[in-house]
Formats: structure tokens, sequence, C-alpha cells
């Protein structure tokens, strides 16, 4: 026993001596991913602000420029120069230099003051960038819809404190400021750990191939088994190395909470690595060479990002995708995390997830367990 | 003769990939502590015999035994009493060479004081004492070489198999590489190798000649001389040996001269035929008469490369 465990050590140990050597293997592996955690949270982790906005006010009065103020006030705009003529806008659009422009029409303050006035104001946006446009929709619509009340309590002839209006009582649980990094960070760490796992594991047995070594390993008293121990543990140790390490930037760089149990979150981080090493095994022995092994990880590792909820929560998607993530490892260990980190969960609320991730994992590495003993003998 | 038991039995062992036979009804058997070889063209069908008798390639019919194990059912069994080396070089090239040795070592079970006293003999047989901790890939090819066999017969295997060991060494490093393989066989290893090389092929004591994945001869390399040549070989030097050697081919297709073959060597030409002395006049003179000037001529041996071709043709 002790020797069969010395042999698929010594395998082990050749592996990180190959790491060493490939030092930008190791250091994708370890850094990358925290790299990318760092970039992507320093930019979703704020609030979309100082966009540049053109003003045209053809009416120049008290009224139209306290309602230039209010765009101001938000913060959301960064206001240019202001102009005088249309073309200037339009050329700014064209060139992408602007992201929203304000019209004011000569007639503004007279249609605001008089009784049965519609006072206009023409706002155009650069949908070429969607989101950005969005925000500042959200933002005009906003001051719009404050001066609108105004104008009606001033028209209904009221006092602005007879009118209270309509507002939602606001009661955020989880995310109480409803920071956007506390919900992509910890989809940025999921990925991230699943591409390391997957490529790390992907190179493998492909390297061997590439070589010409597989051969002797093949020649070698090594039973298939032997090897797929012996090539795992690496991937396991700096998988999770790397789990640990991202999970501490999370934590610490960009204040995701730990509500939940840490030792659960890391059992069932393990778990997850497991699940997404048997898949990398069956890309390794698939593949004829490193580049193929890559691409491989790439489209595979990019059609589970879809499910991690980082670009759009998955519970808005068409209905048949909402039934494919049950599939997805990546989901459900997505799941876990945020319900872990931000919600406190535990295994009463999670179980759901943690079981449909061991029935995929034990479902997936049976099958590349067979799959990579059919191609390695 | 006492019938030795066999290390290595081949029985009609054949592949296919497809359409395509890459060995073809193949039988031979290997003697214990004989260097045994496979001589061939390249896609001859020598790696994929050795794939299959190593028990990573399944036949598709056929049947094998080395060291009376049965590979095809029990390929593990003889993992641990056979040393390969492949055609590519086998180490890692980012491991340093003590750091190869104890891999292979470890792998094939080797430990503390075992471990350490193998990895220095395999060190000292590939004269590699002192450079342990250089990277593989800082070697020279015929190091490397060296260091590869050191590695496969750091377990002591019974059978050690060498596929095109020595292809793109150089002269020199081939010879010390045989000379080592000849203190193994000393020792009392099986030794089977392929190769394309003749002056390699010369050094083995039983050969098999592969053509288009079939055996179409085997034994010693004498015994091959004597069996496969009708006639005996003529060196003939002349002003265009290119051009003589079409001149004497189409004399023998229009059946001037009985000739069995007529072959370029280099700036010579070797024609075989039986009686091929007494022809000697009638050459020059079929060169004369194209305008080539013939000098010496001179029975020779045969060499092993005279045999192979004589044996293809057939």
């Amino acid at each position: 026993m002790m020797a069969k465990w010395r042999k698929i050590w010594s395998l082990s140990l050749k592996e990180f001596i190959h790491l060493r050597s490939d030092w930008w293997l190791p250091v994708f592996m370890l850094f990358g991913g925290a790299l990318e955690l760092l970039l992507v949270g320093w930019a979703t982790s704020r609030p979309i602000t100082n966009l540049p906005l053109m003003i045209l006010d053809h009416d120049r009065s008290a009224a139209s420029r306290s309602f230039v103020v209010s765009l101001e006030n938000t913060a959301t705009f960064n206001l240019e120069e202001p102009v005088y003529d249309v073309a200037v806008i339009e050329d700014a659009l064209r060139l992408g230099e602007i992201n929203a422009a304000v019209i004011i029409p000569p007639d503004f303050s007279s249609e605001l003051s008089s009784p049965a006035g519609r006072p206009i104001v023409a706002v155009l946006l650069n949908g070429a960038e969607s989101i950005p446009a969005t925000a500042a929709l959200r933002a005009i619509e906003g001051v719009t819809r404050e001066m609108g009340e105004q104008i009606l309590v001033q028209r209904l002839g009221l006092q602005a404190e007879e009118f209270e209006g309509f507002i939602p009582s606001l009661r955020v649980w989880f995310n109480e400021s409803l920071v956007e990094a506390l919900y992509t960070i910890p989809a940025e760490l999921g990925l991230m750990l699943e591409f390391t796992v997957l490529l790390f594991a992907a190179l493998s047995f492909t390297r061997e191939r590439e070589l010409g070594t597989l051969e002797n390993l093949l020649v070698m008293p090594f039973s298939t088994l032997d090897l797929v121990i012996g090539k795992s543990i690496p991937v396991i140790m700096v998988g999770f190395l790397d789990f640990i390490l991202m999970l501490g930037i999370t934590h610490w760089a960009f204040g995701v909470p730990m509500r939940g149990s840490l030792a659960l979150l890391l059992v069932l981080a393990l778990v997850y690595i497991l699940v997404e090493l048997s898949k990398g095994l069956m890309i390794s022995v698939m593949a004829k060479t490193q580049h193929q092994a890559f691409l491989l990880v790439m489209m595979v590792g990019l059609s589970d990002f879809m499910f991690t909820g980082y670009a759009a929560p998955v519970e808005s998607m068409p209905r048949v995708i909402q039934w494919v993530a049950n599939f997805i490892p990546a989901h459900h260990f997505l799941e876990i995390v945020r319900g872990i980190l931000l919600k406190g969960a535990g295994m009463e609320v999670l179980w759901p997830h943690v079981l449909a991730l061991t029935i995929l994992g034990l479902f997936i590495g049976g099958f590349s367990m067979r799959f990579v003993r059919r191609s390695l003998s | 003769m006492i019938a030795e038991r066999s290390t290595i039995v081949s029985e009609n062992l054949t592949k296919c990939f497809g359409e395509f036979t890459a060995v073809d009804d193949v039988s031979f058997d290997v003697h214990p502590g004989e260097i045994f070889g496979f001589l061939g063209p390249n896609g001859s069908g020598k790696t994929t015999t050795i794939r299959m008798m190593l028990g990573l390639l399944t036949p598709t019919s056929g049947d094998v035994r080395v060291l009376d194990v049965p590979v095809l059912e029990q390929p593990e069994a003889i993992r641990g009493r056979v040393g390969y080396m492949s055609q590519r070089f086998s180490l890692y090239n980012d491991l340093t060479v003590f750091q190869n040795l104890r891999f292979y070592g470890t792998a094939y079970g080797l430990s503390n004081e075992g471990l350490k006293q193998r990895i220095d003999r395999a060190l000292q047989m590939a004269g590699l004492e002192g450079r342990e901790n250089v990277r593989t890939h800082e070697l020279s090819g015929g190091w490397r070489q060296r260091l590869a066999l050191g590695a496969a017969i750091l377990h002591e295997p019974e059978v050690l198999f060498l596929d095109e060991p020595t292809a793109g060494v150089d002269p020199l490093s081939r010879r010390e590489f045989w000379e080592l393989l000849y203190q193994l066989v000393a020792d009392g290893v099986t030794v089977f190798v392929t190769t394309h090389y003749m002056d390699e092929a010369e050094h083995c004591h039983r050969l098999a000649l592969l053509q288009k994945g079939q055996i179409i001869a085997t034994g010693s390399p004498d015994d091959l001389r004597d069996q496969g040549m009708h006639g005996q070989v003529l060196e003939i030097v002349s002003s265009d040996s290119a051009r003589a050697t079409k001149v004497l081919r189409a004399a023998k297709m229009e059946g001037r001269l009985p000739l069995e073959s007529v072959e370029l060597y280099g700036s010579l030409v070797h024609v075989i035929a039986e009686g091929v002395e007494s022809l000697q006049d009638a050459l020059a003179l079929e060169l004369m008469r194209s305008e080539i000037e013939s000098g010496r001529m001179a029975v020779i041996e045969p060499s092993l490369e005279d045999v192979f071709i004589a044996y293809m043709r057939d």
C-alpha cells in the first residue's frame, strides 16, 4: 500500500516540477484569476457616474437652468461645455464622445408656467452603448418625474407638504445597498475557479501526448486509476489554494460578507473542484494537442459562464435555458456561493443545489473515469 | 539442439487501421539473451508491432507472449519486467537528469538505498556522473539517448524494447550506444530493437526483414546473405554511375545480359548476377557503347543493404 502511494506521489511530484519550469501556468492559475477578480471587482463595484452629457439650451431661462442643475446633481452626468448647435451634438454622438444629450426648446419655461402648458425636452441617447444609455435614461426620467410632480402640485394649488404621492417602502435584503459587485464578484470567483481547474486538468495528459512521453507512462507499472490520481492531486491542491486566495480577495478587498459557514463553503468548493476536474480530464484525453485542449476549455468555460448569472440573472433567461441550467455544475455552485456568502444560508436551504451538484458530480465523474480508462488503454 | 523457451513469441500478429493493414500476419520468436532486430523502411510496421508487444495497442488478430505472459490478456503483468525506449525522446526535458531517473525508479517501486544505488549505476553507465542537476534539454542527442537507456533499464528489466533508439544520433554516439547494449546482453537481458540503419542491423544476432507489414525473411545477418542473394555482387567504378545504372538496367530488361539486379551505390554501381565475375567484359562493352568509361571492377561481400534490396525484389 505504501509503495503504491509512493508511486502515485512520484507522479504528482513530477507534475509540480513541470509547474515550476512552466512558470506561466501556475502564475496564470494563482494570479490570473485573482487579477481578473480585482479588475472586474473595481470596474463593477461602483455605480455608473460621470457620463458625458451635452446640453443645448434654446430657452436659457431660470427654469431651464434649474432643470440642468437637477441633472448635474444626480452625479450620473458630467456636463460638457454648453453648445449652441444641434450639429455639434450629432457629431459628438457619432464620434462616441458623449452618451447622452438634452435639447431644451425655446418655449420650455413658458409651457412650464402656463396652466395648460406641455413642457417638452428632447433626449438623445447613444444606444450603441446600451448600459450607459439605460443609466442615463433612468437618471433623466428621475429628474423629469420629480419636476412633473412639482408642476402637478403647483397647478393643483396645493402646498408641497400636502402631497405625498405614491412611495414604495424599500427594504433590501442580503445586499442592503444593492452594490452590483456583491452579485458579480462571487460569480467571477466561481468562473475563475472553473477555468483554473479545467485548464490545468485538461493539460495533464495532453501535454504528455504532445511530448511523446505518454507511451512511456502507459508502459510503466501504473494502473489507469494510479495515473488519474497522480495527475489529479496537483490540480486539486492548486485549485483549492486558488479558491482560498480568491475568497480572501472578495472578502478583504471588496467587502463581500461571509455570513454562512466557511467550513461548509470549503467542503462544497472541494466537491465542485472534483466535478470540474472530471470534465478537464475528459478534455485531456480527447484533445490531441495542448492547443486543442485550450480551445475546448474555452468553449466549455464560456458556455458555463452563461449559467453563473454573471452576465444576466438566470431567473430572467428563457425557460429552456433555466431548465438547462439545472445540468450545469457551475450554476449550482454559484447558488451555493451566493447563498453562503450573502444570505448566510446553511444546508437546510442549500440542499437542493448540493444534491444536484453531487448527483451531477457522480455522473460526470463516473463517465469521465470510464472515458479516460478507455482512451488510455 | 535443445529448444529453449522463447522470450517473445508472436503468432500471426495482424493490425488493420480501417482498410490499411499495418502489420500483416507477422510471426517470429526471440530467444533469451539475444539482440533481435526488426529491419525495414519507415512505415513497414515496426513501431506498430512493438506497441502490440507492449500491450499499448490491441491487435486485430493473432497473439503475442512476452516472458510467457499473454500480453493481450494481462498487459500489466509484464510492466515491471520490460523496459521500453520509444522512438521519440521518452524523458522529460524540463526535469533534471536526477529528477528523471528518480521518477522512473520510484514509478517502478524502488526507494531509498536501492533507488540511490540504481541511479548511481545508471549515471555511471550513461557517463553522466556529476551532471545530475543538469536539465535534460541541455544535453546533446547522444547523451540524452544514453540517459533514456539508463532510465529504461533502471528497474533491471528482463526484456528491453527499443524503437529506433539511435535515430538522429551521430555515428560515434551510435557506436557507444551499441556497446552499452552488448554489455546488457552479456548480463542476460534480451533486446528487441527496430532500425532502418543497415550498419546497425549488422550488430543484431538475428533479424527479421520487414516490408509493407510483412516479414519477408528471418535469420542471422550471415544466413540472410547466404539465402537471399542469387549470385554475387560486382562493384563497378565508372565515369557516370547514374547513367551506367540506367544503361545496365535497360540491358537486363532487354535480356542482353543475364543480370539479377543493378543498383546505384553513391558513386558506385552494384551489379548482382550468378557468376558475375565472367560477365566483366560484357559489362564493360555495354557501358562503352553508351560512351561510359568503366574503371575497376571487383566482386565484393554483399552488404546487408544488397541483401535487403534482393529480398525486396523477390
